[in-house]
Protein backbone atom coordinates (compact mmCIF):
# COMPACT_ATOMS: atom_id res chain seq x y z
CA UNK A 1 0.00 0.00 0.00
CA UNK A 2 2.38 2.13 0.87
CA UNK A 3 5.03 1.94 -1.22
CA UNK A 4 2.39 3.33 -3.91
CA UNK A 5 2.60 6.40 -1.85
CA UNK A 6 -1.28 6.20 -1.37
CA UNK A 7 -0.66 8.05 2.03
CA UNK A 8 -0.19 11.78 0.49
CA UNK A 9 -2.52 10.97 -2.14
CA UNK A 10 -5.22 11.21 0.38
CA UNK A 11 -3.71 14.13 2.05
CA UNK A 12 -3.47 15.98 -0.96
CA UNK A 13 -7.14 14.97 -2.32
CA UNK A 14 -8.66 15.43 0.84
CA UNK A 15 -7.14 18.78 1.62
CA UNK A 16 -8.16 20.14 -1.95
CA UNK A 17 -11.76 18.94 -1.46
CA UNK A 18 -11.65 20.58 2.06
CA UNK A 19 -10.74 24.11 0.89
CA UNK A 20 -13.65 23.71 -1.44
CA UNK A 21 -16.12 22.52 1.49
CA UNK A 22 -14.94 25.23 3.33
CA UNK A 23 -15.41 28.10 1.30
CA UNK A 24 -18.75 26.86 0.36
CA UNK A 25 -19.91 26.35 3.72
CA UNK A 26 -18.46 29.62 4.03
CA UNK A 27 -20.97 31.11 1.38
CA UNK A 28 -23.41 29.55 2.49
CA UNK A 29 -23.19 30.93 5.81
CA UNK A 30 -22.93 34.34 5.00
CA UNK A 31 -25.15 33.77 2.50
CA UNK A 32 -27.90 33.16 5.55
CA UNK A 33 -26.97 35.68 7.87
CA UNK A 34 -27.51 38.41 4.73
CA UNK A 35 -30.98 36.91 4.29
CA UNK A 36 -31.40 36.73 8.49
CA UNK A 37 -30.65 40.94 8.40
CA UNK A 38 -32.62 41.77 5.12
CA UNK A 39 -35.59 40.04 6.73
CA UNK A 40 -34.83 42.01 9.98
CA UNK A 41 -34.38 45.13 8.44
CA UNK A 42 -37.88 44.85 6.03
CA UNK A 43 -39.63 43.58 9.44
CA UNK A 44 -38.57 46.79 10.86
CA UNK A 45 -38.90 49.24 8.28
CA UNK A 46 -42.86 47.80 7.30
CA UNK A 47 -43.62 47.91 11.35
CA UNK A 48 -42.11 51.54 11.79
CA UNK A 49 -44.79 54.25 11.11
CA UNK A 50 -43.98 55.99 7.69
CA UNK A 51 -42.98 59.41 7.88
CA UNK B 1 5.90 74.23 -19.56
CA UNK B 2 2.90 74.95 -17.33
CA UNK B 3 2.33 71.36 -16.57
CA UNK B 4 5.87 71.30 -14.96
CA UNK B 5 5.24 74.08 -13.14
CA UNK B 6 2.18 72.50 -11.50
CA UNK B 7 4.30 69.49 -10.49
CA UNK B 8 7.22 71.71 -9.02
CA UNK B 9 4.23 73.82 -7.17
CA UNK B 10 2.79 70.28 -5.19
CA UNK B 11 6.63 68.82 -5.12
CA UNK B 12 7.85 72.20 -3.54
CA UNK B 13 4.44 72.61 -1.19
CA UNK B 14 5.18 68.88 0.25
CA UNK B 15 8.46 69.41 0.83
CA UNK B 16 8.04 72.84 2.55
CA UNK B 17 5.86 71.84 5.12
CA UNK B 18 7.97 68.59 5.80
CA UNK B 19 10.75 70.57 6.40
CA UNK B 20 9.14 72.70 8.52
CA UNK B 21 7.74 70.48 10.68
CA UNK B 22 10.43 67.55 10.39
CA UNK B 23 7.30 64.90 11.18
CA UNK B 24 7.68 62.41 9.41
CA UNK B 25 11.32 62.80 8.81
CA UNK B 26 12.56 62.96 12.06
CA UNK B 27 10.40 59.69 13.09
CA UNK B 28 11.68 57.44 9.92
CA UNK B 29 15.23 58.44 10.31
CA UNK B 30 15.06 57.48 13.79
CA UNK B 31 13.34 54.46 12.84
CA UNK B 32 15.86 53.73 9.93
CA UNK B 33 18.70 53.98 12.45
CA UNK B 34 17.33 52.17 15.15
CA UNK B 35 16.98 48.80 12.49
CA UNK B 36 20.33 49.42 11.26
CA UNK B 37 21.69 49.02 14.82
CA UNK B 38 19.83 46.43 15.33
CA UNK B 39 21.15 44.28 12.49
CA UNK B 40 24.10 44.05 14.34
CA UNK B 41 22.61 41.43 16.61
CA UNK B 42 21.18 39.57 13.32
CA UNK B 43 24.27 39.45 11.79
CA UNK B 44 28.12 39.66 13.22
CA UNK B 45 28.96 42.94 12.28
CA UNK B 46 32.78 41.79 11.27
CA UNK B 47 31.65 39.33 8.86
CA UNK B 48 32.07 38.40 5.45
CA UNK B 49 28.67 37.33 5.68
CA UNK B 50 27.60 40.98 6.11
CA UNK B 51 28.91 42.07 3.09
CA UNK B 52 26.84 39.88 1.32
CA UNK B 53 24.06 40.99 2.98
CA UNK B 54 24.69 44.19 2.61
CA UNK B 55 22.68 45.22 -0.18
CA UNK B 56 19.12 43.14 1.39
CA UNK B 57 19.87 44.79 4.92
CA UNK B 58 19.96 48.21 3.75
CA UNK B 59 16.56 48.04 1.43
CA UNK B 60 14.88 46.38 3.93
CA UNK B 61 15.29 49.49 5.94
CA UNK B 62 14.53 51.96 3.66
CA UNK B 63 11.30 49.99 2.93
CA UNK B 64 10.53 50.29 6.24
CA UNK B 65 11.75 53.86 7.19
CA UNK B 66 10.57 54.87 3.73
CA UNK B 67 6.73 53.87 4.12
CA UNK B 68 6.72 56.40 7.47
CA UNK B 69 6.93 58.88 4.53
CA UNK B 70 4.87 57.58 2.35
CA UNK B 71 2.04 57.12 4.98
CA UNK B 72 2.08 60.59 5.37
CA UNK B 73 2.33 61.65 1.73
CA UNK B 74 -1.48 62.12 1.25
CA UNK B 75 -2.34 61.85 5.04
CA UNK B 76 -0.79 65.45 5.42
CA UNK B 77 -3.63 66.86 3.54
CA UNK B 78 -6.55 65.31 5.60
CA UNK B 79 -7.04 67.88 7.93
CA UNK B 80 -8.90 71.24 7.10
CA UNK B 81 -9.73 69.20 4.33
CA UNK B 82 -6.61 70.39 1.79
CA UNK B 83 -7.51 67.54 -0.28
CA UNK B 84 -10.53 68.34 -1.45
CA UNK B 85 -9.10 71.77 -2.36
CA UNK B 86 -6.08 70.05 -4.17
CA UNK B 87 -8.58 68.11 -6.05
CA UNK B 88 -10.88 71.31 -6.56
CA UNK B 89 -7.91 73.33 -7.86
CA UNK B 90 -6.93 73.63 -12.11
CA UNK B 91 -3.84 71.08 -11.20
CA UNK B 92 -4.64 67.91 -13.14
CA UNK B 93 -4.45 64.87 -10.82
CA UNK B 94 -1.16 63.63 -12.85
CA UNK B 95 0.34 66.46 -11.87
CA UNK B 96 -0.90 66.07 -8.31
CA UNK B 97 0.36 62.94 -8.41
CA UNK B 98 3.83 63.63 -9.86
CA UNK B 99 4.29 66.55 -7.56
CA UNK B 100 3.73 64.24 -4.33
CA UNK B 101 5.69 61.26 -5.90
CA UNK B 102 8.49 63.39 -6.11
CA UNK B 103 8.64 65.28 -2.86
CA UNK B 104 8.37 61.31 -1.52
CA UNK B 105 11.40 60.61 -3.67
CA UNK B 106 13.24 63.79 -1.70
CA UNK B 107 12.45 62.69 1.23
CA UNK B 108 13.29 59.14 1.16
CA UNK B 109 16.71 60.32 -0.62
CA UNK B 110 17.58 62.02 2.08
CA UNK B 111 16.83 59.02 4.61
CA UNK B 112 19.21 57.13 2.20
CA UNK B 113 22.23 59.63 2.25
CA UNK B 114 22.18 59.55 5.83
CA UNK B 115 22.17 55.58 6.08
CA UNK B 116 24.53 55.06 3.84
CA UNK B 117 27.62 56.64 6.10
CA UNK B 118 26.00 55.54 9.21
CA UNK B 119 25.55 51.69 7.59
CA UNK B 120 29.17 52.09 6.59
CA UNK B 121 30.20 53.67 9.60
CA UNK B 122 29.08 50.99 11.69
CA UNK B 123 30.12 48.17 9.65
CA UNK B 124 33.36 48.88 8.91
CA UNK B 125 32.35 48.66 4.90
CA UNK B 126 33.84 50.96 1.92
CA UNK B 127 30.65 51.53 0.58
CA UNK B 128 31.89 54.08 -2.26
CA UNK B 129 33.71 52.31 -4.81
CA UNK B 130 31.29 52.06 -6.79
CA UNK B 131 29.33 55.26 -5.48
CA UNK B 132 28.02 57.01 -9.04
CA UNK B 133 26.24 53.72 -10.47
CA UNK B 134 25.24 53.09 -6.84
CA UNK B 135 23.37 56.36 -6.78
CA UNK B 136 21.94 55.65 -10.03
CA UNK B 137 20.47 52.62 -9.15
CA UNK B 138 19.62 53.92 -5.27
CA UNK B 139 17.52 56.72 -7.24
CA UNK B 140 15.63 53.83 -9.69
CA UNK B 141 14.60 51.87 -6.56
CA UNK B 142 13.54 54.87 -4.70
CA UNK B 143 11.75 56.37 -7.30
CA UNK B 144 9.93 52.67 -7.43
CA UNK B 145 8.92 52.96 -4.04
CA UNK B 146 7.89 56.62 -4.33
CA UNK B 147 5.61 55.83 -7.13
CA UNK B 148 3.40 52.68 -6.03
CA UNK B 149 3.65 54.18 -2.36
CA UNK B 150 2.30 57.48 -3.33
CA UNK B 151 -0.25 55.74 -5.79
CA UNK B 152 -1.18 53.59 -2.54
CA UNK B 153 -1.17 56.48 -0.39
CA UNK B 154 -4.22 57.83 -2.62
CA UNK B 155 -5.60 54.57 -2.24
CA UNK B 156 -6.00 54.43 1.24
CA UNK B 157 -6.09 57.99 2.23
CA UNK B 158 -9.54 58.23 3.67
CA UNK B 159 -9.35 54.50 5.38
CA UNK B 160 -8.88 54.26 8.86
CA UNK B 161 -6.46 51.63 9.11
CA UNK B 162 -4.29 53.06 6.47
CA UNK B 163 -1.12 53.11 8.01
CA UNK B 164 -1.34 49.49 8.40
CA UNK B 165 -2.69 49.12 4.88
CA UNK B 166 -0.18 50.87 3.05
CA UNK B 167 2.70 48.50 3.65
CA UNK B 168 -0.08 45.59 3.53
CA UNK B 169 -0.44 46.60 0.08
CA UNK B 170 2.78 47.94 -1.24
CA UNK B 171 5.32 45.63 0.00
CA UNK B 172 4.53 42.63 -2.57
CA UNK B 173 4.10 44.64 -5.54
CA UNK B 174 7.62 46.28 -4.73
CA UNK B 175 9.07 43.22 -4.45
CA UNK B 176 10.52 42.67 -7.77
CA UNK B 177 12.16 46.33 -7.30
CA UNK B 178 13.17 45.56 -3.92
CA UNK B 179 14.70 42.64 -4.88
CA UNK B 180 16.61 43.94 -8.08
CA UNK B 181 17.82 46.84 -5.88
CA UNK B 182 19.13 44.50 -3.11
CA UNK B 183 20.87 42.55 -5.83
CA UNK B 184 22.78 45.47 -7.63
CA UNK B 185 23.38 47.02 -4.45
CA UNK B 186 25.36 44.27 -2.62
CA UNK B 187 27.04 44.16 -6.01
CA UNK B 188 28.24 47.55 -6.29
CA UNK B 189 29.12 47.95 -2.07
CA UNK B 190 31.79 44.73 -2.59
CA UNK B 191 33.31 47.28 -5.44
CA UNK B 192 32.68 45.31 -8.39
CA UNK B 193 30.79 47.04 -11.75
CA UNK B 194 27.33 45.47 -12.97
CA UNK B 195 28.16 42.76 -15.40
CA UNK B 196 26.39 41.36 -17.94
CA UNK B 197 25.29 38.78 -15.44
CA UNK B 198 23.12 41.32 -13.77
CA UNK B 199 22.46 44.13 -16.31
CA UNK B 200 19.26 42.07 -16.10
CA UNK B 201 17.86 43.60 -12.47
CA UNK B 202 19.37 47.34 -14.00
CA UNK B 203 16.49 46.60 -16.77
CA UNK B 204 13.85 44.91 -14.14
CA UNK B 205 14.57 48.48 -12.41
CA UNK B 206 13.94 50.78 -15.33
CA UNK B 207 10.89 48.60 -16.48
CA UNK B 208 9.32 48.70 -13.19
CA UNK B 209 9.54 52.53 -13.44
CA UNK B 210 8.75 52.85 -16.38
CA UNK B 211 5.55 50.44 -16.09
CA UNK B 212 4.07 51.78 -12.69
CA UNK B 213 4.75 55.22 -13.26
CA UNK B 214 2.73 55.68 -16.64
CA UNK B 215 -0.04 52.97 -14.93
CA UNK B 216 -0.27 55.44 -11.27
CA UNK B 217 -0.43 58.79 -14.06
CA UNK B 218 -3.17 57.16 -15.92
CA UNK B 219 -5.16 56.07 -13.09
CA UNK B 220 -5.00 58.60 -10.42
CA UNK B 221 -7.18 60.87 -11.89
CA UNK B 222 -9.60 58.06 -11.66
CA UNK B 223 -8.82 57.67 -8.09
CA UNK B 224 -8.94 61.06 -6.61
CA UNK B 225 -11.59 62.51 -8.62
CA UNK B 226 -14.03 59.69 -9.31
CA UNK C 1 -30.97 33.78 -15.24
CA UNK C 2 -28.00 33.72 -12.83
CA UNK C 3 -29.18 31.03 -10.19
CA UNK C 4 -30.09 28.84 -13.46
CA UNK C 5 -26.53 29.21 -14.34
CA UNK C 6 -25.61 28.34 -10.27
CA UNK C 7 -27.71 25.03 -10.45
CA UNK C 8 -26.72 24.23 -14.11
CA UNK C 9 -23.18 25.13 -13.98
CA UNK C 10 -23.26 23.54 -10.24
CA UNK C 11 -24.98 19.98 -11.28
CA UNK C 12 -22.36 19.92 -14.48
CA UNK C 13 -19.07 20.28 -12.37
CA UNK C 14 -20.57 17.77 -9.70
CA UNK C 15 -21.21 15.35 -12.29
CA UNK C 16 -17.90 16.08 -14.35
CA UNK C 17 -15.78 15.99 -11.02
CA UNK C 18 -17.73 12.61 -10.18
CA UNK C 19 -16.44 11.05 -13.52
CA UNK C 20 -13.06 12.32 -13.19
CA UNK C 21 -12.40 11.00 -9.69
CA UNK C 22 -13.83 7.77 -11.22
CA UNK C 23 -11.12 7.83 -13.79
CA UNK C 24 -8.11 9.31 -11.72
CA UNK C 25 -8.22 6.96 -9.02
CA UNK C 26 -9.80 4.01 -10.38
CA UNK C 27 -8.59 3.60 -14.30
CA UNK C 28 -5.98 5.94 -14.52
CA UNK C 29 -2.69 3.41 -13.70
CA UNK C 30 0.19 4.74 -11.37
CA UNK C 31 3.00 7.38 -12.02
CA UNK C 32 6.14 5.57 -12.91
CA UNK C 33 8.43 7.78 -10.36
CA UNK C 34 6.28 9.06 -7.88
CA UNK C 35 3.54 6.41 -7.24
CA UNK C 36 -0.44 7.42 -6.77
CA UNK C 37 0.99 10.61 -5.36
CA UNK C 38 0.91 12.37 -8.50
CA UNK C 39 -2.99 12.45 -8.82
CA UNK C 40 -2.38 15.37 -6.59
CA UNK C 41 -1.65 17.19 -9.69
CA UNK C 42 -5.08 17.31 -10.97
CA UNK C 43 -6.26 19.19 -7.95
CA UNK C 44 -2.64 21.34 -8.05
CA UNK C 45 -2.94 22.63 -12.10
CA UNK C 46 -6.36 22.67 -13.05
CA UNK C 47 -7.64 25.15 -9.80
CA UNK C 48 -4.55 27.27 -10.56
CA UNK C 49 -5.07 28.00 -13.95
CA UNK C 50 -8.59 29.01 -12.87
CA UNK C 51 -7.47 31.21 -10.13
CA UNK C 52 -5.34 33.05 -12.99
CA UNK C 53 -8.62 33.31 -15.08
CA UNK C 54 -10.40 34.59 -12.71
CA UNK C 55 -8.19 37.00 -11.10
CA UNK C 56 -7.55 38.13 -14.83
CA UNK C 57 -11.42 38.47 -15.49
CA UNK C 58 -11.50 40.86 -12.35
CA UNK C 59 -8.71 42.73 -13.54
CA UNK C 60 -10.96 43.14 -17.03
CA UNK C 61 -14.31 43.82 -14.86
CA UNK C 62 -12.54 46.17 -13.00
CA UNK C 63 -11.27 48.32 -16.00
CA UNK C 64 -14.46 48.28 -17.65
CA UNK C 65 -16.36 49.32 -14.20
CA UNK C 66 -13.76 52.48 -14.17
CA UNK C 67 -15.32 53.15 -17.80
CA UNK C 68 -18.83 52.93 -17.16
CA UNK C 69 -19.21 52.95 -13.32
CA UNK C 70 -21.57 49.88 -13.76
CA UNK C 71 -22.34 48.09 -10.12
CA UNK C 72 -22.24 44.66 -12.04
CA UNK C 73 -18.66 44.85 -13.04
CA UNK C 74 -17.35 45.73 -9.82
CA UNK C 75 -19.97 42.52 -7.93
CA UNK C 76 -18.20 40.47 -10.60
CA UNK C 77 -14.78 41.63 -10.03
CA UNK C 78 -14.79 41.35 -5.94
CA UNK C 79 -16.62 37.86 -6.72
CA UNK C 80 -14.07 36.67 -8.77
CA UNK C 81 -11.18 37.81 -6.77
CA UNK C 82 -12.17 35.83 -3.91
CA UNK C 83 -13.12 32.37 -5.59
CA UNK C 84 -9.21 32.80 -7.21
CA UNK C 85 -8.01 33.13 -3.81
CA UNK C 86 -9.50 30.33 -2.23
CA UNK C 87 -8.87 28.30 -5.82
CA UNK C 88 -5.29 29.23 -5.37
CA UNK C 89 -4.96 28.22 -1.62
CA UNK C 90 -5.86 25.33 -2.83
CA UNK C 91 -2.96 25.01 -5.43
CA UNK C 92 -0.38 26.07 -2.58
CA UNK C 93 -1.91 23.47 -0.08
CA UNK C 94 -1.81 21.02 -2.43
CA UNK C 95 1.22 21.94 -4.00
CA UNK C 96 3.06 21.92 -0.37
CA UNK C 97 1.97 18.56 0.26
CA UNK C 98 2.54 17.13 -2.83
CA UNK C 99 6.50 18.68 -1.94
CA UNK C 100 6.10 17.31 1.55
CA UNK C 101 6.23 13.53 -0.08
CA UNK C 102 8.64 14.17 -3.08
CA UNK C 103 10.94 16.81 -1.70
CA UNK C 104 10.99 15.90 1.83
CA UNK C 105 10.09 19.62 2.42
CA UNK C 106 6.19 21.75 2.41
CA UNK C 107 8.19 24.54 1.11
CA UNK C 108 11.14 25.49 -1.67
CA UNK C 109 11.78 29.40 -2.07
CA UNK C 110 11.52 28.21 -6.03
CA UNK C 111 10.37 30.95 -8.57
CA UNK C 112 6.73 29.20 -9.06
CA UNK C 113 5.64 28.70 -5.40
CA UNK C 114 7.38 32.15 -4.42
CA UNK C 115 5.50 34.33 -6.88
CA UNK C 116 2.31 32.15 -6.31
CA UNK C 117 2.34 32.93 -2.56
CA UNK C 118 2.90 36.48 -3.38
CA UNK C 119 0.06 36.41 -5.55
CA UNK C 120 -1.89 35.00 -3.21
CA UNK C 121 -1.33 38.01 -0.77
CA UNK C 122 -1.92 40.51 -3.11
CA UNK C 123 -5.20 39.63 -3.68
CA UNK C 124 -5.68 39.28 -0.15
CA UNK C 125 -4.86 42.85 0.70
CA UNK C 126 -7.40 43.81 -2.45
CA UNK C 127 -9.94 42.10 -0.41
CA UNK C 128 -8.52 43.79 3.02
CA UNK C 129 -8.86 47.27 1.21
CA UNK C 130 -11.98 46.65 0.52
CA UNK C 131 -13.22 45.63 3.90
CA UNK C 132 -11.57 48.74 4.84
CA UNK C 133 -13.56 51.31 2.72
CA UNK C 134 -17.04 51.96 3.84
CA UNK C 135 -18.16 55.00 0.92
CA UNK C 136 -19.38 51.88 -1.54
CA UNK C 137 -18.56 54.06 -4.83
CA UNK C 138 -15.20 54.76 -3.18
CA UNK C 139 -14.49 50.82 -2.64
CA UNK C 140 -15.25 49.71 -5.65
CA UNK C 141 -13.19 52.54 -7.66
CA UNK C 142 -10.35 52.32 -5.68
CA UNK C 143 -10.28 48.08 -5.38
CA UNK C 144 -11.12 48.26 -9.50
CA UNK C 145 -7.30 50.21 -9.39
CA UNK C 146 -5.58 47.66 -7.16
CA UNK C 147 -7.11 45.15 -9.03
CA UNK C 148 -5.27 46.60 -12.31
CA UNK C 149 -2.28 47.24 -10.63
CA UNK C 150 -2.05 43.81 -8.56
CA UNK C 151 -1.59 41.87 -12.54
CA UNK C 152 0.60 43.57 -13.55
CA UNK C 153 2.29 43.06 -10.23
CA UNK C 154 1.95 39.19 -10.09
CA UNK C 155 3.17 39.10 -13.38
CA UNK C 156 6.28 41.16 -13.27
CA UNK C 157 6.77 39.10 -9.52
CA UNK C 158 6.43 36.24 -11.66
CA UNK C 159 9.51 37.02 -14.30
CA UNK C 160 11.72 38.62 -11.52
CA UNK C 161 11.52 35.79 -9.52
CA UNK C 162 12.50 33.62 -12.62
CA UNK C 163 15.49 35.45 -13.06
CA UNK C 164 16.22 35.42 -9.38
CA UNK C 165 16.02 32.17 -8.18
CA UNK C 166 17.06 29.77 -11.50
CA UNK C 167 20.49 30.91 -10.53
CA UNK C 168 20.07 28.28 -8.03
CA UNK C 169 18.51 25.63 -9.12
CA UNK C 170 16.84 23.61 -7.11
CA UNK C 171 14.92 20.33 -6.63
CA UNK C 172 12.03 21.39 -8.54
CA UNK C 173 14.23 21.61 -12.40
CA UNK C 174 15.31 18.74 -12.20
CA UNK C 175 11.78 16.67 -11.73
CA UNK C 176 10.17 19.02 -13.97
CA UNK C 177 12.50 18.57 -17.17
CA UNK C 178 12.57 14.92 -16.17
CA UNK C 179 8.90 14.92 -16.52
CA UNK C 180 8.26 17.52 -19.84
CA UNK C 181 7.67 15.35 -22.75
CA UNK C 182 7.03 12.33 -21.47
CA UNK C 183 3.62 12.79 -19.87
CA UNK C 184 1.20 9.57 -20.80
CA UNK C 185 -1.14 11.22 -23.36
CA UNK C 186 -4.50 9.99 -21.05
CA UNK C 187 -2.98 11.71 -18.15
CA UNK C 188 -2.40 14.84 -20.03
CA UNK C 189 -6.19 14.46 -21.23
CA UNK C 190 -7.04 13.82 -17.48
CA UNK C 191 -5.76 17.33 -16.75
CA UNK C 192 -7.66 19.03 -19.31
CA UNK C 193 -11.10 17.43 -18.24
CA UNK C 194 -10.14 18.19 -14.42
CA UNK C 195 -9.24 21.85 -16.05
CA UNK C 196 -12.86 21.51 -17.50
CA UNK C 197 -15.07 20.75 -14.30
CA UNK C 198 -12.91 23.32 -12.27
CA UNK C 199 -13.23 25.99 -14.88
CA UNK C 200 -17.57 25.29 -14.36
CA UNK C 201 -16.74 25.24 -10.76
CA UNK C 202 -15.51 28.67 -11.22
CA UNK C 203 -18.67 29.55 -12.65
CA UNK C 204 -20.87 28.21 -10.36
CA UNK C 205 -19.05 29.82 -7.20
CA UNK C 206 -18.50 33.00 -9.31
CA UNK C 207 -22.52 33.33 -9.64
CA UNK C 208 -22.78 32.20 -6.13
CA UNK C 209 -20.70 34.83 -4.81
CA UNK C 210 -22.09 37.45 -6.93
CA UNK C 211 -25.83 36.94 -5.29
CA UNK C 212 -24.09 36.91 -2.00
CA UNK C 213 -22.63 40.59 -3.46
CA UNK C 214 -26.30 42.07 -4.26
CA UNK C 215 -27.84 40.93 -1.18
CA UNK C 216 -25.14 42.75 0.79
CA UNK C 217 -25.56 45.83 -1.10
CA UNK C 218 -29.77 45.16 -0.84
CA UNK C 219 -28.75 45.26 2.82
CA UNK C 220 -26.80 48.65 3.00
CA UNK C 221 -29.65 50.20 1.24
CA UNK C 222 -31.94 49.11 3.08
CA UNK C 223 -30.27 50.06 6.65
CA UNK C 224 -29.67 53.74 5.12
CA UNK C 225 -33.42 53.35 4.98
CA UNK C 226 -34.06 52.61 8.37
CA UNK C 227 -31.51 55.11 9.56
CA UNK C 228 -33.89 57.54 7.65
CA UNK C 229 -36.73 56.54 9.59
CA UNK C 230 -35.31 55.69 12.95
Amino acid sequence: MDQREFQYMFYGLAAAWTILCLYTLFLTSRGRKIQAEIDHLKRMLESSPKK
Amino acid sequence: MNYLRQVAAIAGKDLRSELRTKEALNASLSFAVVILLLFSFVVDPDSEMLEQMSGGLLWMVFAFSGTLILNRGFAREIPNDCLDALIASPIPGSALFLGKAIANFALIAIIEAICFPVFGILYNLNWTQQLPVLLGVSALATWSMATLGTMFGALTVNMQLRELMLPMLIYPMLIPALMAAMQLTTLLIAGQPIDAEHAIWLRVLIAFDIIFTSLAAVLVETVLVG
Amino acid sequence: MRDKLIYGAGIFAALYFVRNLYVILLQLPDEALQGAVYRIFFFHLPPYFAAVACFFGAAIASGLYLKTKQWKYDVFAVSATEVGLALAAMNLVTGMIWGRQQWGIWWTWDARLTSALITWLIYLGYLMLREGIKDPSERAKNSAVLSIFALFAVYFTYKANVWYRTQHPGPVLTIRTGDAGTIDPAMQAMIYHNLGAFLLLTVALVAVRMNLEDSQRAVESLRRRAHAIA
